[in-house]
């Protein structure tokens, strides 16, 4: 791939990336999130076409209109949640979309022939169930070797793995290793994306780093270590002043008391307790229950059992309209599914929450546009009119209209799952201050984060959730990027929950 | 409102067209009896967008039409003693038109309950309203007609203000759709509960994690969507003066393109009052226009003709004319996101 380039509205996502792969290679893919990976392979799978750049395979350039013409020429993506029909079979899956087919869609389907071709492949990856398994039988780890022999039985030359153990045990990722490497001994090249070093240090043979949608390094197998990787993600722009000086919160008396709190899916109740004036922050690998405990938190997804107290008074939101009637408001993860509503203006979606406190009479539209200019301001969000569609904004302004519009109520918990994700590093510094500031005002902040800096630059205390459990809960002091890792991934340092 | 500038001018266009070439569609009998059409369109074209807007579908609404029409006749229509299957019970129209109305409240409030809170789709519950109400109007009439006869009803689609009776100038279903259209346009654009409307339609899932009472808006949507094609129905029932099973039905489609004429995007979120009134005018025009289309023209041997076009092409052309307004609508915003796309990378990139 040669000078990729690629704009979404609101972002430039690549910007001249160029990236080699050799036969039988294993290029781990590796930058913060937001860094352009997702796009990169995107391109390169056919998904999205690039807006400047070329790719060329064995020297000969290519045009991929679509995801099939890249699996023509031999480029398979797995992605992270993985595309696989739950309502069919083993078999069917591995051959969808790729079914022999002499008459067209009017072929009969040769179940035969597919159920022997689809246990030969699936003997190559080392899955034990029988090709007629309904796929909704097994388990993520097995689920992905389905995909991986898909991408076999299409021939592929080019294997891409978008984040392929995040939702792993690590039982399973050892075997997914194992066969990386078989794949590798077949001549099959492999990239990997993946947030963890130990895998990359372990699986790859060289390791591409992007940053801010730019290549900014390569390294070689001998020349990696875990500093230099992180070294290049991060760049320079992260000075230590990055996270904004917060003292240390000093004992309050708890806002909120969650004790045997059961979230739907979960395997065990959880308790914690969050003090006026403290950003409590919640880490652990994707899917492991944080989301859904704050959809829980905010009545999203209501709690089955368990107490909540809020400033002393039982809380046990039914829907999110109980939740914020108390002052409790979350950010979501997915601000575009559950935070914002696109196609309208930023004035109506900061008043959204606020407009039916008077009943569902009149609108007084003067006051709603007061409110959003404030709150613009507030954020200093960049916009040439509040009458904006926030459709149009960068991806840190539309965080900016989420925390404005629930604090143009009065928060007494602020829920904020996944604060900065996508979004560029200005835009996080000057939400990192808000919050400080914000938490020095007295509020109480639940922050979910991925990013280990996040965590741990941030947060007055850190729970740690592991497989939809509550892992552990460590103070400032003791939450080092090692121990909270640990926790997460359940590993020997694992001490017990407080 | 880019959108309805656009099909207004279409209008002024069409109706521009058609009367040059036959000067009697600006003729008074003409203009006032297709005001009366696009009237009685008009009202529950507005009520549908209701739906529409939270990014539902109500294809009951014909049949709503159809119920209220024979309720309405049942309960006000003359007696005839020696007749009485033919007719009506002879009630006072304040009696019949408060209960069809509330009937039609009623199950405009059954099916938003259905589809709310046991989380079933819209398009299938209305469709079952379709049907089901179909079945309740034909035992109503079970099979024949019911004349209206000689009541204070019947006055109600032929009457009007200024003028003589039966060719005022401003029949009454005008002055209804005026006053359903002052009401629709405060409510969805003036309050609180219109502006919910728009963020269901929009980010369903947004509207809900901030705080709506999403199920209890939706529901009232289905509500007014139901009312309307009851206030419709009591006026087409005094207008056909007939009422059978057959009346109201397909109206539903016809509500559904007038309001995907004038704007009403059937995504959700998109439209306004003033859009689904001029798509009913486009509706009804074409249809009116279908019938006073002529051209003169002189044949290969000099004698002079009328070219007028055949009733059978009503359909196809009104068909044509919503894809044709649907592409145009696609087109148009596939061109604002191919902006918006370029106008990002040109101020990333700088």
């Amino acid at each position: 791939m040669r000078g990729i380039s690629k704009s979404f509205p609101g972002v430039r996502a690549l910007d001249g990336v160029s990236l080699t792969l050799g036969r039988g290679e294993v290029l781990a893919l590796t930058g913060e999130n937001g860094a352009g990976k997702s796009t990169l392979i995107k391109i390169l799978g056919g998904a999205q076409p690039p807006d400047a750049g070329e790719i060329l395979i064995d020297g000969r350039p290519v045009r991929f209109a679509s995801v099939r013409d890249a699996k023509r020429a031999g480029i398979a993506l797995i992605h992270q949640e993985l595309m696989l029909a739950p309502n069919l079979d083993v078999a069917g899956n591995i051959f969808l979309g790729n079914e022999a087919r002499p008459l067209g869609l009017a072929s009969v389907l040769r179940r035969g022939a597919t159920r022997r071709a689809a246990a030969e492949l699936l003997l190559r990856v080392g899955l034990q169930h029988g090709p007629d398994t309904p796929v909704a039988r097994l388990t993520v780890g097995e689920m992905q070797m389905v995909e991986i022999a898909k991408a076999l039985a299409l021939r592929a030359r080019i294997i891409i793995m978008d984040e392929p153990t995040s939702s792993l045990t690590a039982g399973e990722s050892q075997k997914l290793f194992q066969i990386i490497r078989q794949l590798q001994a077949d001549g099959i090249a492999v990239i990997y994306i993946s947030h963890r070093m130990e895998e990359v240090l372990d699986l790859a043979d060289r390791v591409t780093v992007l940053r801010d949608g730019r290549h900014v390094g390569d390294l070689a197998r001998g020349e990696a270590t875990h500093g230099k990787i992180v070294a290049l993600m991060v760049g320079r722009e992260l000075a230590a002043n990055y996270f904004p000086p917060r003292p240390a919160v000093p004992p309050a008396e708890p806002v909120l008391v969650v004790k045997d709190l059961l979230v739907p899916g979960a395997p065990a109740p959880v308790s914690f307790t969050a003090a006026r004036g403290e950003i409590l922050g919640f880490a652990g690998l994707v899917g492991s229950g944080r989301t859904e405990l704050m959809q829980a938190l905010f009545g999203a997804v209501p709690a089955l059992a368990g107490t909540i107290e809020l400033e002393g008074r039982a809380f046990l939101p039914r829907r999110p309209q109980d939740a914020i009637a108390r002052g409790v408001y979350l950010a979501p993860e997915d601000r575009k599914r559950h935070g914002l509503v696109l196609p309208m203006t930023i004035v109506q979606n900061v008043s959204l929450p606020a407009i039916g406190g008077q009943g569902w009479g009149w609108l007084d539209r003067g006051r709603e546009q007061r409110t959003a200019e404030v709150e613009v301001a507030r954020f200093r969000v960049k916009t040439p009119s509040v009458r904006r569609q926030v459709v149009n904004l960068s991806g840190g302004n539309q965080q900016k209209v989420v925390l404005g519009k629930w604090l143009a109520l009065t928060p007494r918990v602020l829920i904020l799952d996944e604060p900065t994700r996508g979004i560029d590093v200005g835009a996080k510094a000057e939400i990192y201050g808000h919050m400080a500031r914000l938490a020095a005002e007295g509020l109480t902040i639940l922050m979910v984060s991925s990013e280990m800096e996040e965590v741990l630059g941030m947060s007055d205390r850190v729970v740690v959730m592991r497989e939809r459990r509550l892992a552990g809960i460590l103070g400032r002091a003791e939450a080092s990027p090692r121990a909270v890792a640990a926790l997460m991934t359940g590993g020997q340092e694992a001490s017990p929950a407080a | 409102m880019r959108r309805e500038l656009g099909m207004l001018v279409a209008l002024v266009l069409l109706c521009l067209g058609l009367w040059l070439s036959n000067g009697d569609f600006l003729g008074a009998s003409n203009v006032v009896n297709t005001t009366r059409q696009v009237s009685m369109l008009g009202v529950f074209a507005i009520g549908i967008s209701f739906v529409i807007i939270t990014g539902g579908i109500d294809l009951s609404i014909g049949s709503v039409i159809g119920l209220t029409g024979v309720l309405v006749a049942r309960l006000c229509g003359q007696y005839y003693a020696e007749n009485p299957a033919a007719g009506g019970l002879g009630y006072p129209w304040w009696v019949g038109v408060p209960v069809a109305l509330g009937v039609a409240a009623l199950i405009g409030l059954a099916q938003g309950l259905l589809i709310t809170r046991l989380n079933l789709q819209p398009f299938i519950v209305t469709l079952g309203g379709m049907l089901l109400l179909r079945g309740v109007s034909q035992t109503v009439v079970k099979g024949g007609t019911l004349s209206l006869g000689d009541v204070p009803l019947a006055r109600l689609a032929n009457g009007g203000l200024f003028g003589s009776e039966g060719n005022a100038l401003l029949p009454y279903p005008f002055l209804i759709l005026l006053a359903v259209a002052a009401l629709g346009t405060y409510l969805l654009h003036f309050t609180v509960f219109g502006r919910y409307l728009y963020a269901i339609g929009g980010n369903r899932e947004a509207a809900e994690y901030s705080g709506i009472p999403v199920k209890r808006v939706e529901t009232l949507a289905y509500v007014i969507s139901a009312l309307t094609g009851g206030v419709a129905g009591l006026c087409y029932a005094a207008y056909i003066g007939q009422m059978s099973q057959q009346v109201g039905i397909a109206y539903e489609l016809y509500a559904i393109a007038a309001a995907v004429l004038g704007g009403v995007s059937l995504r959700g979120g998109e439209g306004t009052v003033l859009g689904a009134v001029i798509g009913s005018c486009i509706m009804r025009v074409i249809d009116n226009g279908i019938n006073m289309f002529q051209w003169m023209y002189r044949d290969a041997s000099g004698v002079r003709r009328i070219f007028r076009l055949d009733n059978n092409w009503t359909y196809i052309i009104i068909g044509a004319v919503i894809l044709v307004a649907v592409i145009l609508d696609q087109a148009a915003h596939l061109v604002e996101s191919k902006r918006r796309t370029r106008r990002a990378a040109a101020s990333q990139g700088g």
